[in-house]
Order: C-alpha cells, then sequence, then structure tokens
C-alpha cells in the first residue's frame, strides 16, 4: 500500500493553467516557480538571519534556478566543473562559491581555483595533502561526521572524519602551513528534527574552541550543512520551529565566526512540480494500471536515489480503486506508485508530482532513450 | 556584476568598483574581463585575477623588457611568450632589434588588448619585425630552430595555461632557443603571498642556468608588495653590468620610462631578507 498523498481534483484554473501548459510545451514538463523559490529561501534566511546562505547546486543544477539564487544574493555550493559551468554562464564569481566535494582530483582543484573558489572541503590527510601546492590560495574546511537516525539520506557515513581525527588533522595541516578556517558537517537530508544538528553545533563549538588553542590560525567558520526538510507528507512545515534549536545553538557560539549552511532541498523541493500525461492503461490482476510518460527513470528518479516519494495529483474527482502508476520504460522497477487509490483515468489525463525540484531531474538516467521532461517556467503563480 | 573582487587568495581579497564593463567572455581558454575603474583606468581580468591596469602596468612592462634588454646590451632577436595585451611589445620593439616573435595561447586575448586596451600596444602589433604565433609558448620552444637573444615569459600565474610555462621543461627548451649569453626573464608572482613559487621556479629554473636569480618591482596591483621576475642567463657578467655602461646606452637608446632607469635596473637585483630566505634549501 502505497500512502503518500493523493490529491483528487482540482479547481477549474488550476486544472486549465495544467492544461494550457501542456498544450503549449507539450509532455512531459517540469514546471519551476521562481516565486516558491524566493519564499523559501526568505523564510529560511529569516529564521537563521546570521547564516550565509549556499544554495546545493547539486539539488537542481538548472540555469533558471541558479538565476534567482543570484538575483536572491545568495552563495552556491559546488562540487564538479559541470557546476562551475552552469554559474559561469551567469557570471557568477567563484567568490560566491564553496567547493564542498572531499574527494578531489588535482584537476578538480586547479579548475575550482581558475573559476574562483578558494574554499575547499576535505576529511583527510591525503586529501589535505592535494592542496599543498594552493595551500597560499585556499582556505579549508574539515567535514566532521555525525550520524543522524533521523535522516532520510545518511551523509555521514560516506564522508566525514570523526571530531578526533580532526584534530590531528588541523594540526598536521598547520604543520604543512595549509590553513584550516572552519569545520562543516552534515547530518543527512530530509531530517525530521534538528536534534542531530543541534547536538553537531555544540560538539564543533567545543573542537573549535580545542584546536584554536593549539593553532597559530584560529578557525572561524562553522558550515552547518543541509538537513532542511521538503514537506513530501503534504502536512506542511513549519521552518521557524524546525530551526529554532539551532538558532539557539548557534546563539552561544562566538559572535566573530562565519556561519555558512547549505540548503537544497529545503529551497528547491516546491518550487517544481511535474507533469506527466496517462499515454495507455491497462487492468491486471485487479489493479488498473496506468502507464505515463515519465517515471522513475527520469523525474521520478529520486524515488530511487533519493528515497522520496512525491505528493501526487490528479484533476479528477470520483469512486477511487485500487491503481498502480508506471512510467515509460520497458523496465518493472520503472513504477512510480503501487497500490493507490485513484479515479478512473483515461488515456490524456494529466498526473501532477509535487514537491519534485530537488534530486529529482538531477539524477534522471537517459535509459531507453526517452526524452527527457522539459522544464518550463512558470511566469505568473497560478492559483492552486 | 558591479564591482570586481579578485578570486586569488581566500582570506583577502582586492575589489574594484566596474565603472564599465567592456568585455566579457569565456574564450576557449579562460574567462576574461576588460572593465573600466576611476582610479586605474582600463582593467583586464583572466580567471578573476587581475592580469593589467592601465595605471600601473608600465612598471611590469617596462621591468621585463628592459632590464635584459639593457643587460644584453646587443639583443637582436627576442621572443615574448604570452603579452597578449601588447604592453611587452610596446616596450621592447623601443630597442634596435631586427626581430621579434611573440607567441600567445589564446587569439581572443589579442584582439580584446586591441580593441579594449589599445594604449597597451599602442600600435605595436602592426611593427614589420614583428611574427606573431598563435600557439601555447611550451610547443614553440619546443619545436621551433630560431634562437633569440632575449625571452620574456609574460606569463598568467602557474594554474591555468600559463601552467606549463613554469616547468622544468619549459626552462629547458627556452634555453635552447636562447643564443649565447642569452638571457630568460619570467613573471613570477609576488613571494609576500606566494613563497612556494619564488621557491620551485628557484629549483627548476636554477638546474638550466649558469646563473639565476631574481629581481623585483613593485606593481600596486599586483598587491603584496614587490613581485619578482626570475633571470637566468649563462652570461655571469650580464647581471652586474656597471652602472656606467648601462647608463650610457640608456641614454643613447632616448627611451621615455616612468619606472626603469639605470639605478632602479641595478638595485632591482637586491632583494629583500624574506624573499632570499624563501630561496635557501629547507633542511
Amino acid at each position: 500500500m502505497d500512502l503518500r498523498p493523493v490529491t483528487l481534483g482540482a479547481d477549474e484554473a488550476t486544472k486549465q493553467y495544467y492544461q494550457d501548459l501542456v498544450a503549449q510545451h507539450g509532455s512531459p514538463l517540469l514546471v519551476y516557480d521562481p516565486f516558491v523559490l524566493k519564499q523559501q529561501y526568505k523564510a529560511l534566511h529569516a529564521t537563521l538571519p546570521n547564516v550565509a546562505l549556499y544554495y546545493a547546486v547539486k539539488a537542481h543544477p538548472d540555469s533558471h534556478i541558479v538565476n534567482t539564487i543570484d538575483e536572491l544574493g545568495g552563495g552556491f555550493d559546488i562540487a564538479s566543473a559541470g557546476e562551475m559551468d552552469v554559474l559561469l554562464q551567469h557570471q557568477i564569481s567563484g567568490r560566491r562559491t564553496i567547493h564542498t566535494h572531499p574527494v578531489k582530483k588535482d584537476k578538480e582543484i586547479r579548475d575550482a581555483l581558475r573559476f574562483g573558489a578558494t574554499t575547499f572541503v576535505v576529511d583527510n590527510l591525503d586529501e589535505i595533502k592535494k592542496l599543498l601546492p594552493y595551500r597560499s590560495r585556499v582556505g579549508v574546511l574539515l567535514r566532521i561526521s555525525f550520524r543522524s537516525k533521523s535522516a532520510a539520506v545518511d551523509l555521514s557515513k560516506k564522508f566525514g572524519c570523526t571530531p578526533e581525527e580532526a584534530i590531528t588533522l588541523a594540526l598536521d595541516a598547520a604543520k604543512l602551513d595549509i590553513h584550516i578556517k572552519g569545520l562543516s558537517f552534515h547530518v543527512g537530508s530530509q531530517c525530521l528534527n534538528s536534534d542531530k544538528h543541534v547536538e553537531a553545533i555544540a560538539a564543533c563549538h567545543e573542537l573549535i574552541t580545542t584546536i584554536n588553542t593549539q593553532v597559530e590560525s584560529p578557525l572561524s567558520v562553522l558550515d552547518i550543512g543541509g538537513g532542511f526538510p521538503a514537506d513530501y507528507a503534504n502536512t506542511g512545515i513549519d521552518i521557524e520551529q524546525f530551526c529554532a534549536p539551532i538558532k539557539a545553538a548557534l546563539a552561544k557560539l562566538p559572535n566573530d565566526w562565519h556561519l555558512i549552511a547549505e540548503p537544497g532541498r529545503y529551497l528547491i523541493a516546491p518550487a517544481v512540480i511535474s507533469i506527466t500525461t496517462v499515454t495507455g492503461k491497462s487492468m491486471r490482476n485487479g489493479f488498473r494500471w496506468y502507464y505515463l510518460d515519465d517515471g522513475v527513470y527520469g523525474s521520478y528518479s529520486g524515488q530511487i536515489f533519493d528515497h522520496a516519494t512525491y505528493p501526487l495529483q490528479v484533476l479528477k474527482d470520483g469512486d477511487c480503486h485500487a491503481s498502480i502508476v508506471a512510467g515509460p520504460t520497458c523496465d518493472s522497477i520503472d513504477v512510480i506508485a503501487e497500490n493507490i487509490q485513484l479515479p478512473e483515468l483515461e488515456i490524456g489525463d494529466l498526473l501532477i508530482g509535487h514537491q519534485m525540484g530537488a534530486y529529482t531531474a538531477a539524477t534522471k538516467t537517459r535509459f531507453n532513450s526517452i526524452p527527457e521532461a522539459k522544464l518550463v517556467v512558470n511566469d505568473s503563480t497560478p492559483t492552486t | 556584476m558591479k564591482h570586481f573582487k579578485e578570486t586569488l587568495y581566500d582570506s583577502v581579497c582586492q575589489e574594484y568598483r566596474i565603472d564599465k564593463l567592456y568585455f566579457e567572455s569565456k574564450t576557449e581558454h579562460q574567462h576574461l574581463m576588460i572593465f573600466h575603474n576611476a582610479q586605474l583606468g582600463r582593467v583586464m581580468t583572466l580567471d578573476g585575477i587581475v592580469q593589467t591596469t592601465e595605471a600601473d602596468e608600465f612598471i611590469y612592462h617596462e621591468m621585463l623588457t628592459h632590464v635584459p634588454m639593457l643587460a644584453h646590451g646587443a639583443a637582436k632577436r627576442v621572443l615574448i611568450i604570452g603579452g597578449g595585451d601588447g604592453g611587452m611589445l610596446r616596450e621592447a620593439i623601443k630597442h634596435p632589434i631586427e626581430h621579434i616573435t611573440q607567441v600567445e595561447i589564446d587569439e581572443a586575448v589579442v584582439e580584446m588588448a586591441i580593441k579594449y586596451l589599445p594604449n597597451h600596444s599602442a600600435g605595436a602589433y602592426n611593427d614589420k619585425r614583428l611574427n606573431l604565433v598563435i600557439d601555447d609558448g611550451i610547443e614553440f620552444v619546443k619545436n621551433t630552430d630560431e634562437k633569440f637573444d632575449v625571452i620574456i615569459s609574460d606569463s598568467t600565474d602557474p594554474i591555468g595555461p600559463g601552467e606549463v610555462l613554469f616547468t622544468d621543461n619549459f626552462y629547458a627548451q627556452a634555453k635552447r632557443c636562447l643564443n649565447p649569453g642569452g638571457i630568460l626573464v619570467t613573471q613570477n608572482g609576488v613571494p609576500f603571498f606566494q613563497k612556494d613559487e619564488v621557491k620551485t621556479t628557484f629549483q627548476r629554473m636554477g638546474q638550466q642556468f649558469a646563473d639565476m636569480g631574481f629581481y623585483c618591482a613593485p606593481i600596486p596591483t599586483y598587491y603584496g608588495g614587490f613581485m619578482t621576475f626570475a633571470w637566468g642567463t649563462d652570461n655571469n657578467d650580464a647581471r652586474d653590468k656597471p652602472l656606467a655602461e648601462i647608463s650610457q646606452q640608456f641614454e643613447q637608446l632616448n627611451i621615455k620610462t616612468r619606472y626603469y632607469n639605470p639605478a632602479i635596473h641595478q638595485a632591482s637585483f637586491a632583494l629583500p631578507q624574506y624573499i632570499l630566505d624563501a630561496l635557501k634549501p629547507t633542511s
């Protein structure tokens, strides 16, 4: 049984809006609404006013989205040359970026420096040594691993050193004349609460204080990563409530420290919806099967890679039946929702996926060479 | 972008107001900007780093040409590597040379500089003695059969297309292109902030020449105090050329300069202690 929220029906204006988009641009579509991204950014900024926000470009590297963050004056968390290229197209200075991939080839470091990124993240001595030739130019963040049980995606498993290792690494780096300017952590993505952030902030406070008694150039940057949730359950997210404990924890830090966060999902998830069309249907083993023109190899790839389930909406109301919604590829894994209650749909009906901005199109594949969903920008926010 | 913030260092940065943006492009090789600033005139940046400004370019270009040219005293054939803005060429052709080759990797830099930094080249690209080659400097010195009396490497920083111009291979190949008694000079960064660069060049270029060292000059927009210029030659007397001799030649040339003069020429080989210390072998 698929327990995701499903919305049945929509008002006439909304139906018309979706239908017009498909008539104009075809199907499948991703519809990006800059207004929603701006709202999210401003809400997060308002609740954590002393934290510089660096949008995690990996969540959705689309050029229009980057442009909105640029307009908002935000920073960018980047991890590859491809992401830098997107920023360069908008003539965004590398000074507004941090390079956060803990493992890099020499060429990637050089490309990042040429682009103008001078903040790098490392979590072991080999990576620190890679920065030796560039030590006069860089500022380094040590990534610390704090595991979060409540996060949907655990980001501390693959990267990050232990707090004990961090002290040794900071001292080793100082001996190499490489400046560690602060610590970063990622408690995970899509956290249910901010307990782990609070714990990590306190632990980093203690760590930095300890390290600063032993090094000449003090650490002064704390990067609290991401983890700010998207509303996949349709229950409403009170970001102020989520962040209040974080804000309180940060208030205990010396006020000359530089605070950074790398939000991705929270900012962009609600700003993009997916529109797909029913292209075929059948009755199999008591289930109504609907075949769509987008699926888990395309915009819904986050259901595989990101463990997300997106709220769905059909534009019809009526008696519901046990239904299965499948994507367009030949693979049987390409099923978006199994056993959900939907009214009888017809070929040509639209299905809307909500909260589909983060880690959706970003991880799409080219499987079956099926055309990808086109991203269109919503210039006028519809009534929903 | 209303302000240009240099991206050379993480913890400090110089910021220029952009009063008028003339040109911005991502060329095949690098990200180029040319803009006007009230204090500095036209400014050219590559990959987020200031390359040259109209206000202070004279110090850099005069020192990287006139010092080796006058130290040599009879240079007829000159090679410039890089120097797309044309300032080095402008100074070099003031000497009675027979031929000058300039090898620039990025044709767009030359074109944009002629258009937007016309005072740098000041018509020098029309000089009949010039052979302008669009190629990677390392490829040129590897493949050419030509010989030169003075080679000037006017490169970007060692990160980016200029990287190969700081390698053992480049120094060896450049030396191969020098006539007996020839001199190689190269841009070598600001050691106050870039100590490693002066150390590395000292080790690498030092293997090629009987006399290898540095001279220096302060260029305000390459901030951090003295910029060093690497100096390599097998003519041990070139660096110690008597002041009277330099002065006499300089007078005969009748070149108008704003930074260079014979006394500065000699004095520029005196290095501050922090630079000398950086050159000492680390134990």
